[in-house]
């Protein structure tokens, strides 16, 4: 007998026959036993970048998107999965956008699919074509207020919780993980979404500061970070600076992941680039702007643009000598001050990429 | 710098009116795009004790620049708090949010936003949109419901491709039985006409339409039938030259989100 009596329409109507694939995410006895496993004593799990890859994401891993889409979202070491060619992924996030960078290269097969896109800057035609050519998979149709709770139950140790969201949308119907059941305390009519706790196999979140054993700190925007560290089955946590255990007990007060989550610790300063990164650095906005136009009209010119940056950078400071080097930190973090308030109002206008007009500069 | 005297464009129209739904003192749920812009601008006029609040988490920022995602730095700008995703969309549900704006690349006759994909067969779509992000979220909680974005009679089917958000869903009672909670889409917004939803049937019906735009222009923009409203139909209250100036010199001055794209 199957472990999982998963939502009989939405399987019919994504077409998965062999539910197998979708165990992983909602399986809480192995990720409990995974938590019960990990290093629980304070030792220093600082390693490089490439062995943290090499040693925690396996083939057929569930990964998850962090940060909100390229705010604080560790692309650094996501290009260096790429870079170690991990086959066979699923990837689950709110938002799910980077999974494009991973579809590219084949590495993420199967979506949990929530959003997409660079907003204002358009649709993510990487994602289309993939869909249309049959090179990625939808597992699961989700709002980000329901991945978002998923996340949260398993944070917060529940089976899962009632929502109030996706009902009677076509998610429900597009999402084996989601049952519409009736409120048991309620007399009257009450349906909502059972929204099981998610269990991701491996994460990896940018912070700003961690210390050896993986207590890690992030000031601006959580997201769901937290909670997606409590619940995944390997935490690879990559810091901007690695800093001694007191300066976390004693200043970074506010949004701490403790360290016996953590599996690893990485010194990565800059590892949100091209993401931005609150209190450090501001976007390369026509970055953003030429992955969505130039790399999204055409798979060739999409491979390009990912070549050159992703495959064709080593790390993160050769990443940096592309975008204009020492002028262009010192424009990133000036205007990410200004942005915040820190810093007087300055001027946000910038020469904005499009396909007749390349800058050739990042700030 | 942008001319302050040209005429309003459609995009800078459908700011305008989207901010005049706002109410001052509300807390206000805003979507990326134009409705920042009408956000913003309602605080810069009428509404000035507004808060602002962004499914990235930030809200009730010091105004600055326009955001460039609603996870800009300008979204929780010296916010006295952030919200983790989940707590922010719970506000909603807990009766602490006013209004929301949403976009969609479809809506129907009864209200119900696609943001998925366009066409009819799921595994082999015209195009795959965004898919959801926050846009359900939103429809399923909050206490009204404003949808915003353009209209043709493809953008306005009688049925949507994909239900991502359910407005009415089937009409009459249909919303409350599915178990959805708040008072459901209000208004919906284009540069054409301001659409609201009859009482009983919550069929689509116009409000009032862009000066120049007949009821029969409005429904040859529409993919269904559109109600008439009793009486005369209003026309829907043009951008004043003085707030037309606050969006291109202080709101939008670079025109990222209001200079209509080029053809």
């Amino acid at each position: 007998m199957a472990e999982y009596l998963y939502n009989e329409e939405a399987l019919e109507n994504l077409r998965i026959k062999d539910t197998s694939v979708l165990d992983r995410l909602v399986d809480f006895e192995s990720a409990r036993e995974a938590h019960l496993k990990k290093e629980h004593a304070k030792k220093d799990k600082r390693m490089p970048l490439d062995e943290a890859i090499a040693t925690f994401v396996k083939d057929g891993d569930v990964i998850t998107d962090g940060g909100f889409s390229y705010v604080r979202t560790a692309h650094q070491a996501f290009y260096e999965i790429i870079r170690q060619g991990k086959k066979n992924l699923q990837m689950i996030g709110a938002p799910n956008t980077n999974q494009s960078f991973f579809i590219t290269y084949g590495l993420v097969t199967h979506s949990h699919s929530s959003y997409t896109g660079a907003e204002m800057r358009g649709i993510d035609k990487v994602y289309d074509r993939a869909l249309k050519a049959g090179r990625i998979t939808i597992l699961s149709e989700w709002s980000h207020g329901g991945v978002a709770q998923g996340f949260k139950a398993a944070q917060l140790g529940v089976p899962g919780l009632l929502s109030k969201q996706m009902l009677g949308s076509d998610l429900v119907r597009y999402n084996p993980y989601l049952k519409v059941i009736q409120n048991p305390l309620k007399a009257v009519k009450d349906p909502a979404v059972f929204v099981p706790a998610l269990y991701p196999d491996v994460s990896i979140i940018h912070c700003h500061a961690a210390d050896k054993y993986g207590n890690a700190y992030i000031y601006g925007p959580a997201v769901n970070d937290l909670a997606v560290a409590a619940a995944a089955r390997k935490l690879i946590i990559t810091a901007e600076e690695i800093v001694p255990e007191n300066d976390i007990r004693y200043n970074k007060h506010g949004q701490i992941i403790p360290f016996f989550y953590a599996d690893a610790v990485v010194e990565m300063p800059f590892g949100a680039l091209p993401g931005s990164m609150p209190g450090c650095y501001y976007w390369p906005r026509q970055w953003w702007e030429k992955c969505m136009r130039f790399g999204g009209s055409s798979e060739e010119n999409n491979r390009i643009f990912c070549d050159e940056w992703i495959l064709g950078t080593k790390n993160q400071y050769e990443f940096i000598e592309k975008l204009g080097g020492a002028r262009w930190i010192a424009e990133a973090r000036r205007q990410t001050k200004a942005a915040e308030g820190d810093n007087e109002d300055i001027d946000f206008s910038y020469d904005e990429y499009t396909l007749t007009h390349d800058p050739g500069r990042y700030y | 710098m942008r001319d302050l005297n040209a005429p309003a464009n459609p995009l800078e129209t459908l700011a305008y009116i989207i901010a005049q739904q706002i109410e001052d003192h509300s807390v206000v749920y805003i979507g990326t795009g134009i409705p920042m812009v009408a956000g913003i601008l309602a605080k810069k006029t009428h509404a000035p004790n507004i808060t602002l609040v962004y499914e990235s988490g930030g809200q009730d920022p010091i105004e600055g620049d326009m955001p460039w995602s609603v996870g800009c730095p300008m979204t929780w700008r010296k916010s006295p708090t952030i919200m983790e995703m989940s707590y922010s969309f719970a506000q909603c549900y807990n009766g602490y949010v006013d209004i929301g704006f949403l976009g969609f690349a479809q809506v129907d006759m009864y209200g119900n936003v696609n943001t998925h994909m366009i066409g009819k067969d799921y595994h082999q779509p015209k195009v795959r949109l965004t898919g959801s992000g926050g846009n359900n979220d939103l429809s399923s909680l909050t206490e009204k419901m404003v949808l915003v974005g353009l209209q043709t009679p493809d953008k306005f089917p009688e049925k949507v491709d994909f239900i991502t958000s359910v407005g009415w869903l089937e009409g009459g009672d249909s919303r409350k039985e599915a178990g959805l909670i708040g008072n459901g889409p209000a208004a919906v917004i284009s540069p054409w006409g301001v659409y609201d939803f009859h009482p009983a049937s919550k069929r689509m019906r116009v409000k009032s339409l862009t000066p120049g735009v007949t009821f029969e222009i409005a429904q040859q923009l529409t993919g269904f039938e559109l109600l008439r409203p009793e009486g005369e139909i209003p026309d829907t209250k043009l951008i004043t030259p003085e707030c037309l100036k606050i969006i291109r010199a202080q709101v939008d001055p670079r025109g990222v989100f209001t200079t209509m794209p080029a053809a």
